[in-house]
């Protein structure tokens, strides 16, 4: 088949290209692990001050899901919009506007590279760091079976969210901030800040009613084992939904926005 | 059937232009009021291409060349007028157009910079969806005739400036395009590189019988490559033809250059035509075309013993250029208009 010849073949010049920045991979993955580790810190020093339990979380339920949430929020992670912003503005995309091939492509690979080439040594890091706070999990194999699919639709629709969001510097010069306001939205709707089970009523409602819940909490919780299976259909059937709807808008997006393209610099 | 591969009418592209005046007071207004001006880069131009042929694209910095490559080429919209390339409207980008077409544009790479441009070349073969035995016969031309064999291996980034230009030529033809857009294919090499690049134009053309459209402010890859030309300025077209042609319509003179003996170094040659420059015996004379021959043979009637050469030659091709981008020539400069500020 033509596109899994392409991938690859982009898959092979993307691991000698990342070959040649192995520490630079591996110090970001480290970066994308702090935040998520001073949380755990503070939560459970939180939860150690009230006894040991806030909301039915214990100490070793914050360890889990925060390992969790490192391990998803990394297969999860997209950034295509900060490069698409210096292509457009370079005109660097103008090369791959030429080639028949969606630029869509080249991200998809450089994401997948990235990430394969951080998880062995992220594995390692959480495995400690679950040792060291005593996570505890309560993960059954149908929570495995139905983590695979989520974390796929979760890194999907991310990286599609992230894509309508860089597909705006074509109108825009400068998009960094709709990216900074979309990272920091992520921020408090995904679960990073804390699980939303903890969260008041109203903002839970709304963080379940908005897609960004599905990009990294939802996953989270399924591979902690904090839901029922009638939920984890629920998380599915609303991650598909999501992502239909991201890939239309941006389709639409693009279509208008390759029109609006002007190649300067190239 | 038309052998016609690019055609070209009433093309027309109008980019919108954020627009602001220097200082503190200017900077504080546009945050609430941004104004913008439109500006015609191409201005509606006509023009067709037979297949096989290598034309020249000239025009002057910001005279539309580039953008009406980019709307030939699909990556830019024109704003009204119709193009067609192979058959294909350009800017619906087709799978098919982009796979039978290039534009290769000087000192921009598509290169990964990192790895060796052969592991970039296989990338472009699955691209291109070319088949192993004609990657392989493609590879093997581009290797010899760009002379790319010490390169082929070496990560891009560590190729020179020239070097980079001929493995960026060769990945841009690696899929055989029917027609090849160049833009400025030169830019920025030392004078051997040059030369190799446009032998290397001519022998594709030659071999592949691609139809190539060319811009170049060298005007020697356009003397040495193309017999017709096509000049544009402020957006508009301005000739259409032979290069020959070009000279005699644009600078309606000729040259005559008269080495005087050192006796007659002082004599005054300017009833033959106006001095052009004088300098150590060797006098230039800038003569209608039409009178070229007589005044020549009156020169060397005149001089008979004084003269030690007589040559009679066209104007440079770049001065040519010079006289139609000032508009001294009996043409005149199209005026470039702002469409619209608002």
């Amino acid at each position: 088949m033509t596109l899994a010849r392409i991938y690859r073949a982009l898959l092979l010049a993307g691991f000698q290209q990342a070959a040649q920045y192995r520490i630079q991979s591996l110090l970001w993955m480290l970066f994308a692990i702090i935040r998520p580790v001073i949380f755990l810190a503070a939560w459970i020093a939180v939860a150690v001050a009230q006894g040991g339990d806030i909301g039915g979380f214990k100490v070793g339920d914050f360890a889990a899901y925060y390992v969790c949430m490192t391990f998803v929020s990394q297969l999860t992670m997209a950034w295509n919009s900060h490069e698409f912003e210096w292509e457009v503005n370079q005109g660097r995309l103008s090369a791959k506007l030429l080639r028949p091939l969606h630029p869509l492509h080249y991200s998809v690979v450089e994401n997948l590279v990235f990430k394969l080439n951080t998880l062995p040594v992220l594995g390692v890091v959480l495995i400690l760091v679950s040792i060291s706070f005593g996570a505890i999990y309560r993960t059954q194999v149908w929570h495995i079976i139905a983590f695979i699919p989520s974390v796929i639709l979760a890194a999907a629709l991310l990286f599609m969210f992230n894509w309508v969001i860089a597909t705006l510097a074509f109108w825009a010069t400068r998009m960094r901030t709709a990216n900074t306001l979309f990272q920091r939205t992520l921020f408090i709707f995904a679960g990073q800040i804390a699980p939303i089970g903890l969260m008041p009523g109203w903002l839970q409602a709304v963080s379940y009613a908005l897609p960004f819940w599905y990009m990294m909490g939802a996953p989270t919780e399924i591979l902690r084992g904090g839901v029922t299976q009638e939920q984890v259909a629920q998380i599915l059937i609303g991650q598909s939904v999501w992502l239909a709807i991201t890939f239309v808008a941006f389709q639409w997006i693009w279509r208008r926005g390759v029109r609006a393209y002007s190649a300067v610099g190239a | 059937m038309s052998d016609r591969v690019v055609e070209v009418s009433g093309l027309r592209k109008i980019y919108k232009v954020h627009e602001r005046q220097s200082g503190l007071g200017a900077t504080v207004r546009s945050l609430v009021k941004r104004t913008f001006k439109e500006v015609q880069a191409v201005a509606g131009i006509d023009f067709a291409i037979e297949q096989g042929e290598v034309v020249g694209f000239l025009g002057p910095n910001g005279a539309g060349k580039t953008t009406t490559l980019k709307m030939l080429s699909g990556l830019l919209y024109p704003t009204s007028g119709t193009a067609t390339v192979l058959g294909y409207t350009p800017w619906d980008r087709r799978d098919e157009y982009l796979r039978r077409m290039t534009l290769l544009m000087g000192n921009r790479t598509q290169l990964v910079w990192d790895i060796p441009a052969a592991d970039s070349f296989l990338v472009l073969k699955e691209i291109f969806q070319i088949d192993d035995k004609s990657y392989q016969r493609r590879f093997d031309d581009l290797v010899e005739l760009l002379e790319l064999g010490p390169l082929i291996h070496k990560p891009v980034r560590q190729l020179s400036l020239g070097e980079r230009m001929k493995v960026e030529f060769a990945a841009g033809l690696l899929h055989a395009p029917e027609v090849v857009f160049l833009d400025e294919p030169t830019l920025g090499l030392d004078v051997s590189m040059q030369v190799r690049i446009r032998g290397f134009v001519r022998e594709l053309n030659k071999r592949t019988g691609a139809t190539v459209l060319l811009t170049s402010h060298y005007m020697d890859d356009i003397v040495a490559l193309c017999k017709r030309v096509i000049v544009i300025h402020h957006g508009r077209l301005l000739y259409d033809g032979g290069l020959a042609d070009l000279a005699e319509r644009m600078a309606p003179y000729k040259l005559v250059a008269a080495t005087l003996r050192d006796g007659a170094a002082d004599a005054d040659l300017s009833k033959y035509g106006e001095i052009v420059s004088r300098d150590a015996g060797r006098v230039t004379l800038r003569v209608p075309r039409a009178q070229a021959a007589d005044q020549t043979a009156r020169i060397v009637g005149d001089l008979g013993p004084d003269l030690a050469d007589l040559t009679l030659e066209d104007p440079a091709i770049e001065e040519v250029i010079d006289r139609v981008f000032s508009g001294d020539h009996p043409f005149g400069t199209p005026e470039r208009e702002p469409v619209a500020a608002r």
